[in-house]
């Protein structure tokens, strides 16, 4: 157990000072979420109080996202670029323990994407929000954290199965913004997509997240955490076997390498 | 650690079938199935340094992925220390090393250290002990002292004694080298040669496919040639020239041949095959006949008005005897 966390350690390490080094990276968490932000901040600042949160924290959301799940898939599209795809691929250690440190690299630099959005907010707009509740805003944090960490890491390996996934599933990290409501209410989509957007565990999050730093927000916030919290249980449950999926589908395909 | 099975041979293959299905065609979408090893059968002794031999898309590259858990077989089997390749790969990584030859599979923008420590914690590596395994590899392939400079900054040879390092990580009883002197030059090249050498001599039991004849000739126990996905011969590297001990080589240097001239020499009864290739600045002709004496007499007749370099006959090495054997089987 010992040597399987340190591999989930190293993998961390070794992806996030890889994205340091890396000047794409600061596109994911410093420049989109700012252009998001600015966007949200001119139409929502003026729309009134309770939709200033979507403005203040929309655009960080996006970045944190993004970042999280974008930058596990690059990375294991990276690993293929690099040739190291096989490598990681045949090692004693399970690729979920390697995808877990590379998504937790993601999630701590996704983090990141609130300082210039909020910082933006702030400076830029004199937008603040003072009915913030510390408390739940840092749960609901944390529930959004989660969530986004699992389905990084239950689609992450999406990616190596196929050298064209990636378009596929990079369609999917624009999707995620309007369903599950980062910049607008999930109650301004269409009835019919509305379903859609209550089965994904970020809309629950996010919609806590909002509610707790917005003074007029009602809504049972901690049914809210857990409705994130066991749907993301489901999808690690599904995860499992995707993994076993990726596995053997990657092995009949042969398609770890680049040809 | 759980023990391994009972076995004779550290690889063993029987009748080891991998096809790939692709698809043709845009709207009209049609399944194509390309055979890439077409039944193989190999048994590789504990501590051999075995080759394997082919051209390129022979199916070396598939051979080692499916050995190295990289790929799963159509059909046959396939064992590493007894170890079936397919239902025991946990067993199969933890005792194998692999390297593939080329510039890639490296993290550029990284040490040469961090790579090591990285793959030693994705091998599960005891710290204590990849510290001392990473220290004495690093000495060992001569990369100490520039094992904590970015590896974009190393030289292509440095990079390939990386990957050798990587590859032995984990101390493993199996080794499969896929080309692993590709692109390196010539003392590159030797000086990996004679470390692989001696990673046979200490023991492990090495796979290694390459396409330089010379090279197999120089270092293996025993060698394989694959062509089409299937083994056209098997043997020490002495046997495998037996095998076309009646063919001597003629060769000589030209400034130029025409293709008639080729026919003509193509056409006599005791040759097998004519090959042209160019060096430097002159054409070297390469005939692989039965008689090379009498070859010889019949080159002045033949080549009327052709003024030749250099003539030569001698034995045939395994590269003669390679092209006779991808040549007799295509």
């Amino acid at each position: 157990m010992r040597s399987l966390i340190r591999a989930a350690w190293r993998s961390f390490e070794m992806s996030t000072r890889l994205r340091v080094v890396s000047p794409w990276a600061y596109l994911n968490w410093l420049v989109f979420p700012v252009i998001f932000a600015a966007i949200g901040l001119f139409v929502l600042t003026s729309s009134g109080y309770a939709r200033v949160a979507y403005g203040v924290l929309g655009g960080g959301v996006i970045g944190f996202w993004s970042v999280t799940y974008l930058d596990g898939g690059n990375s294991i599209q990276e690993e293929r670029w690099n040739g190291t795809l096989e490598q990681i691929f045949a090692v004693p250690t399970p690729l979920v323990v390697i995808v877990i440190g590379k998504i937790l690299g993601s999630l701590l630099l996704g983090l990141l994407a609130f300082i210039p959005t909020v910082g933006l907010a702030y400076f830029g707009f004199h937008a603040v929000l003072p009915a913030l509740d510390p408390l739940r805003f840092a749960v609901s944090l944390g529930v959004l954290s989660f969530s986004f960490f699992i389905i990084a890491v239950a689609l992450t390996p999406l990616f190596a199965i196929s050298r064209s996934a990636f378009t596929v599933l990079n369609g999917l990290e624009l999707g995620v913004y309007g369903l599950c409501g980062f910049m607008f209410p999930v109650s301004q989509l269409p009835q019919w997509l509305q379903p859609i957007s209550y089965a994904l565990s970020p809309t629950w999050a996010t919609r806590a997240l909002y509610a707790s730093a917005t003074p007029s927000a009602s809504g049972d916030i901690a049914g809210w955490w857990l409705a994130s919290i066991g749907l993301s249980a489901l999808y690690l449950v599904v995860s499992v076997a995707l993994y076993r999926f990726v596995e053997v589908r990657a092995r009949v395909s042969g398609e770890l390498a680049l040809a | 650690m759980p023990s391994d099975p009972p076995f004779r041979h550290a690889i063993e293959v029987a009748d080891l079938r991998k096809v790939y299905t692709t698809t043709r065609g845009t709207f009209r979408r049609t399944k194509v199935e390309n055979v890439a090893l077409a039944g193989i059968d190999l048994a590789i002794a504990p501590g051999e340094l075995f080759g394997l031999l082919g051209p390129n898309g022979a199916g070396k590259t598939t051979t080692v992925k499916v050995l190295t858990t990289l790929l799963l077989p159509t059909s046959g089997t396939a064992r590493v220390l007894g170890h079936d390749v397919v239902s025991a790969t946990g067993d199969v990584r933890r005792r194998i090393g692999f390297v593939f030859g080329g510039e890639r599979g490296l993290y550029w923008r990284l040490s040469g250290y961090d790579n090591l420590r990285y793959f030693a914690d994705l091998y599960r590596i005891p710290p204590q002990v990849s510290k001392r395994r990473i220290g004495e590899l690093l000495e060992v392939l001569g990369l100490a002292g520039r094992e904590h400079d970015k590896v974009e900054g190393y030289s292509r040879g440095m990079k390939q004694r990386l990957h050798l390092a990587r590859g032995l990580l984990n101390d493993p009883d199996v080794l499969f080298l896929d080309e692993p002197t590709i692109g390196l030059d010539p003392v590159g090249a030797r000086d990996l040669r004679v470390l692989i050498r001696g990673l046979a001599d200490h023991g492990k039991t090495i796979f290694l496919t390459t396409h330089y004849m010379f090279e197999a000739d120089a270092i293996c126990d025993r060698v394989a040639v694959i062509k089409k996905g299937r083994i056209v011969a098997e043997g020490t590297p002495s046997s495998i020239k037996q095998l076309v001990g009646d063919i001597g080589v003629v060769e000589f240097e030209v400034d130029t041949i025409s293709q008639e001239d080729i026919e003509r020499l193509q056409g006599l009864d005791t040759v097998s095959s004519v090959v042209v290739t160019e060096r430097e600045l002159a054409l070297v002709v390469t005939i692989h006949c039965a008689q090379p004496a009498e070859v010889m007499t019949q080159l002045g007749r033949l080549l009327d008005g052709i003024a030749f370099r250099r003539v030569s006959a001698r034995e045939a090495t395994l590269e003669d005897a390679y092209v006779e054997l991808i040549g007799e089987a295509s």
